[in-house]
């Protein structure tokens, strides 16, 4: 894998050719070597399987520019990569194709303008261990997950009762799949106006594991996010197996709406596909977001704050610098209830300050908020993790901090609630009736418990019922936001939630039939 | 300047990489199997927003993929490598991708140590973990040419963006009501090259056209946002001047733009369809029957799903507990259900031979209401016990395939469509597919429309935004009572699946249909 050094000469070489180009107005070059390093994991008691069933990595590196092309009287937009050569040669292949694919864009304002002095928000952040990881110990990692939820099967007590003899344990349906996943990012970003370079490197870990008992239909989770292979240990496979032991022989419940505790997974689903989305700046920009025309107004409980912070050192999807070459930082986007910041890109940010239609979309004129639209989050997050040359800037979160102006322990949570349910894990949450609607609908999959007169009572069973609710009742009808933060991803997110458990005063809740291989 | 890498590359490197396979990777310690992919791409992507081109971009793409099946420690297992090319590595292509066999048969040695070192620890709460193996295929030598009349790289980004920005301007003047509209339209050649140890050695290219819409209506009942796809792998002239050929009937990109406005503006103004208080008459139509049997037939029968292997994420099957206990020749449906995926038939989702050379063929799923088989790869048939039949397919050669849908749809009745509403006091006619969520084993859904009208007395009456049909999966199937004839096939680009998530593009369809099911507004 190309070094950061490497990348920043690369970058300046590729700056130097650039301003030499007669066509070229200005341009930025952007340059990347990512690897992402994969086990999946499968583990079957009763069905042959693999355990580590994909030990694997996906690998590139290259060039990404875009460029500001003079034509006649006026410009034109274009962007161009070319993989794995970052020599002129291929930086000349980057720009013939940006060129080939120019187009006028009224909209456009300029490339992201990084200053003489770029400011990096972190140095020396990452692990370098994760970035040396080899075949043997990328195997390691995923067995380590395996054989720990191995470990909690063979010594639970319940497992061996519910069996009634060591030799048939396996015949119980004991379930662990999952992941392992080493994200490795190398970036150096510059442009032809200001001529720095910067760069930058970073990389994480993370796991997720379920566990189940099928025969007692039951199901765990465990998962780990972070920063250092050390911090990894053995993985959350034992987690997962606990888990799922502990929430055996669920029970149903009747349809209606319940006073609910959310768990850290189910908040971070919620926000990733609900709540995150809509805060997007480009999103304002085509009308669709569930928050048009709120920026200043009360969108939900005002116990409620949460913030995108990609500059804090530890934790995991922190950057020294956007794939843009700006600092990382923090921006606040609720604060007591009231939405207060959006994330943006520099396209984004810049065509919002020039937009005619601006202040009716955002709710207030966006020249006189310009810090809350701040171009903090432009990243080209791809293919399941890496920051890759083959694409602009998008808009992605970071680490999203959630926060609550009271918080307090779990026991008080449940006390809150008294009667109800504690979701632990939903699933394929998705906007049913479109975004700007609100409406959503997800199923609860397993790591949930009734709530019976303030504590936990019996397990409630995996895919047992569904929540028929709107993202706006939600988000208003707070009462209660924990303390305890836990670092949580969902499949295919960018972001990592720091997410508390989260009190809800009324979700609408439908019951799913039994039939799950029920006869004829 | 060097010269673009273009598809022509599969034709230089095709003897490197067969010798690689049957000979390089051969040779190498405990090495049981090895399969080369290598993938090479070129054509034109535009989008336009609002009236005009706002990005074009020229895409070439080069990658290889890389399994080994190696045994170390008394234990066999799998192990894989995969990376993105440019041309700068064109050149030293056999070194790179020797380099590749060697990471993966390192990994598939070390974890097949692991592997031993965890049977024996746990004894026999770990004796499935078992020796990988692969079901039996013949291994084939073919080359299939794409089929296009527009060749994706004759095309001038120019020009297509003009197009492009055309259609936009003119859905942006539809009407006063839309806010906003994206229009995203590419068009690409894809050649594969598979080879394999066992001597396969394959070398299939595709032309693939597509486009995606989305437009921003802002109603008297409040903004409503559609988006939806086109597509078809044919070249540029499927969304220039549409297609129509069996089952396949795709307006021009023009058209279809045009249309998806209309019904996003005339549904922006109706008022959210109110939730029935139990089950009533639906009447779903062939694309609204596109998500369903994607959602509740597809995915389901998936046999990488069904064994677990995606119980993490993607989730189970409810239509088989384990080895010995499955829905298999049992009644999951009424009699008149009928469901098959056929890779082999023109679609988004044909292939000749998948990733993992298995040639494609039609598969029965459901049967007069019975079910008879699952989609399968090498390594899931040889768990299960039966035959490989062509379901093993990745996005990208870098990725790992995973058991993919094909061509996947209810078979066409022979009813008349209209009979289908002609009987019902009180119904809901459900009209086109928008956003689906669905339950873990795929056991209950909730499918949203872009549609839906009440009937009454077997009269199509008023239209409702926001509705959905809301039901437990084998209910669903049990009840359905009309099949009608007229059978359509969609394109979906984007079904997602795998770690890292791989969008897959398929075609899914059906014909309309009749059931009994709660229907669900916001």
């Amino acid at each position: 894998m190309l070094t950061v050094p490497q990348l920043k000469r690369a970058v300046a070489d590729a700056i130097a050719y650039l301003r030499t180009v007669p066509d070229v107005q200005e341009a930025e070059v952007f340059m990347a070597a990512n690897a992402n390093l994969i086990t999946r994991l499968a583990f079957t008691s009763h069905i042959p399987s693999n355990g580590v069933e994909e030990p694997k990595s996906n690998e590139s590196f290259g060039v990404g520019l875009r460029v500001v092309f003079r034509d006649g009287g006026g410009i034109k937009q274009g962007f161009g990569s070319e993989p794995s050569d970052m020599t002129l040669a291929g930086v000349a292949q980057a720009l013939d194709k940006a060129r080939r694919g120019a187009v006028p864009d009224p909209e456009f304002v300029s490339l992201p303008r990084m200053g003489a002095k770029p400011r990096r928000s972190l140095i020396k952040y990452h692990d370098p261990a994760l970035m040396k990881l080899d075949d043997a110990g990328l195997v390691d990692l995923g067995w380590r997950v395996v054989d720990g939820a191995l470990e909690v099967f063979q010594s639970s007590e319940a497992l061996l009762e519910w069996s009634r003899s060591p030799d048939t344990v396996k015949d119980l349906g004991l379930i662990l799949t999952g992941d392992m996943m080493v994200i490795q990012e190398r970036v150096a970003v510059g442009n032809t106006v200001e001529g720095a370079v910067i760069g930058d490197e970073t990389a994480l870990i993370s796991s997720v594991a379920t566990s189940m008992v099928e025969r007692r239909n039951t199901k765990g989770t465990g998962w780990h996010v972070g920063g250092t292979l050390a911090g990894f240990g053995d993985g959350p496979g034992d987690d997962a197996a606990r888990n799922a032991i502990r929430a055996a022989d669920g029970v149903r419940i009747p349809e209606g709406e319940y006073r609910v505790v959310l768990g850290p997974q189910p908040v971070t689903d919620i926000l990733n596909n609900l709540v995150l989305p809509g805060l997007s700046l480009g999103l304002f920009h085509a009308w669709a977001s569930p928050f048009q025309g709120k920026l200043g107004k009360q969108i939900a409980s005002r116990t409620l704050s949460m913030y995108d912070h990609g500059a804090l050192r530890g934790l995991a999807a922190s950057k020294g610098v956007t794939d843009e070459g700006l600092p990382t930082g923090r921006t606040d986007l609720i604060r007591h209830g009231r939405l207060v910041g959006l994330l943006a890109n520099w396209y984004e940010h810049q065509r919002a300050l020039h937009d005619p239609e601006g202040a009716r979309k955002l709710g207030v004129d966006p020249n006189l908020y310009v810090a809350a639209i701040a171009p903090r989050n432009g990243f080209r997050f791809g293919m399941g993790g890496g920051r890759h040359f083959t694409q602009p800037p998008g808009i992605a979160a970071t680490n999203v901090m959630v926060e609550g102006t009271e918080e307090v322990p779990t026991d008080e949570l449940l006390r809150r609630v008294g009667d109800g349910i504690y979701i632990g894990r939903i699933w394929y949450t998705y906007p049913i009736n479109g975004i700007t609607q609100g409406d959503f609908t997800c199923t609860v999959i397993g790591d949930s418990y009734l709530i019976k007169d303030g504590r936990l009572g019996k397990p409630l069973q995996p895919n047992a019922v569904r929540l028929n609710d709107n993202t706006h009742r939600i988000l208003n009808g707070i009462i209660g936001i924990g303390r305890e933060k836990k670092p949580t991803v969902v499949w295919n997110a960018d972001e990592i939630v720091h997410a508390p458990e989260i009190a809800i005063e009324s979700v609408a809740i439908n019951e799913v039939g039994d039939a799950l291989m029920k006869g004829d | 300047m060097a010269e673009h890498v273009g598809i022509e590359v599969i034709e230089r490197v095709r003897p490197a990489i067969a010798r690689i396979a049957k000979g390089y990777a051969k040779r190498l310690a405990g090495l049981l199997h090895c399969d080369i992919r290598v993938e090479a791409s070129e054509g034109v992507g535009v989008y336009a927003e609002n009236g005009a081109p706002k990005s074009t971009q020229e895409e070439r793409g080069l990658s290889f993929g890389v399994r080994v099946l190696a045994e170390s420690g008394g234990a066999v297992a799998p192990g894989y490598f995969g990376r993105t090319l440019g041309t700068a590595d064109v050149h030293r292509m056999s070194a790179i991708v020797r380099e590749g066999v060697k990471h993966a048969h390192e990994r598939a040695r070390a974890s097949a140590a692991r592997k031993a070192a965890t049977r024996g620890r746990f004894g026999r709460l770990a004796d499935n973990l078992y020796d990988t193996r692969l079901a039996p295929v013949r291994a084939h030598v073919d080359t299939v040419p794409a089929i296009f009349e527009i060749d994706p790289r004759s095309l001038s980004l120019g020009a297509i963006a003009a197009e492009v920005g055309k259609i936009s301007k003119a859905v942006a003047g539809f009407s006063a009501t839309v806010r906003y509209n994206g229009i995203g339209a590419s068009s690409v050649l894809i050649r594969n090259l598979y080879c394999s140890s066992e001597g396969a050695n394959i070398d299939h290219t595709f032309a693939q056209s597509e486009a995606f819409v989305f437009v921003m209506a802002n109603g008297e009942t409040g903004p409503m946002e559609l988006y939806d796809f086109s597509g078809h792998q044919r070249g540029w002239e499927v969304l220039q001047r549409g297609y129509d050929h069996a089952s396949i009937q795709l307006p021009s990109l023009r058209d279809f733009a045009l249309d998806l406005t209309k019904v996003t503006v005339e549904t922006a103004d109706a008022p959210p369809l109110p939730s029935s208080e139990g089950p009533v008459p639906v009447v779903t139509d062939p694309h609204y029957n596109t998500l369903l049997v994607h959602e509740i037939v597809g995915h389901p029968v998936e046999l990488d799903r069904a064994l677990k292997m995606e119980a993490g994420y993607a989730g189970r099957s409810w239509l088989l507990n384990d080895l010995g206990e499955s829905q298999v020749g049992k009644r999951i449906a009424s009699p008149l259900v009928n469901a098959v995926s056929d890779a082999s038939i023109e679609g988004f989702g044909y292939f000749p031979y998948d990733h993992e050379g298995t040639k494609a063929r039609r598969v029965w799923h459901i049967r007069d209401g019975v079910l008879e088989e699952f989609l399968t790869s090498r390594q899931t048939a040889a768990i299960a016990g039966v035959e490989a039949n062509g379901g093993y397919v990745a996005t990208d050669a870098s990725m790992v395939p995973l058991v993919r849908m094909t061509n996947t749809f209810f078979v066409s009745g022979d009813t008349p469509p209209e009979e289908l509403f002609k009987d019902i006091d009180h119904g809901y006619y459900v009209k086109g597919h928008r956003i689906p969520s669905i339950s873990e084993s795929r056991e209950n859904f909730r499918i949203s429309a872009k549609q839906v009208y009440e009937i009454n007395h077997g009269e199509i009456g008023r239209l409702y935004r926001d509705g959905a049909v809301m039901s437990d999966s084998k209910d669903y199937f049990m009840r359905v009572d009309g099949v009608g004839n007229d059978f359509h096939l969609y394109p979906i680009p984007n079904c997602g699946k795998g770690q890292p998530m791989q969008a897959k593009r398929m075609s899914n369809g059906g014909p309309t249909m009749r059931s009994v099911a709660r229907v669900v507004g916001p």
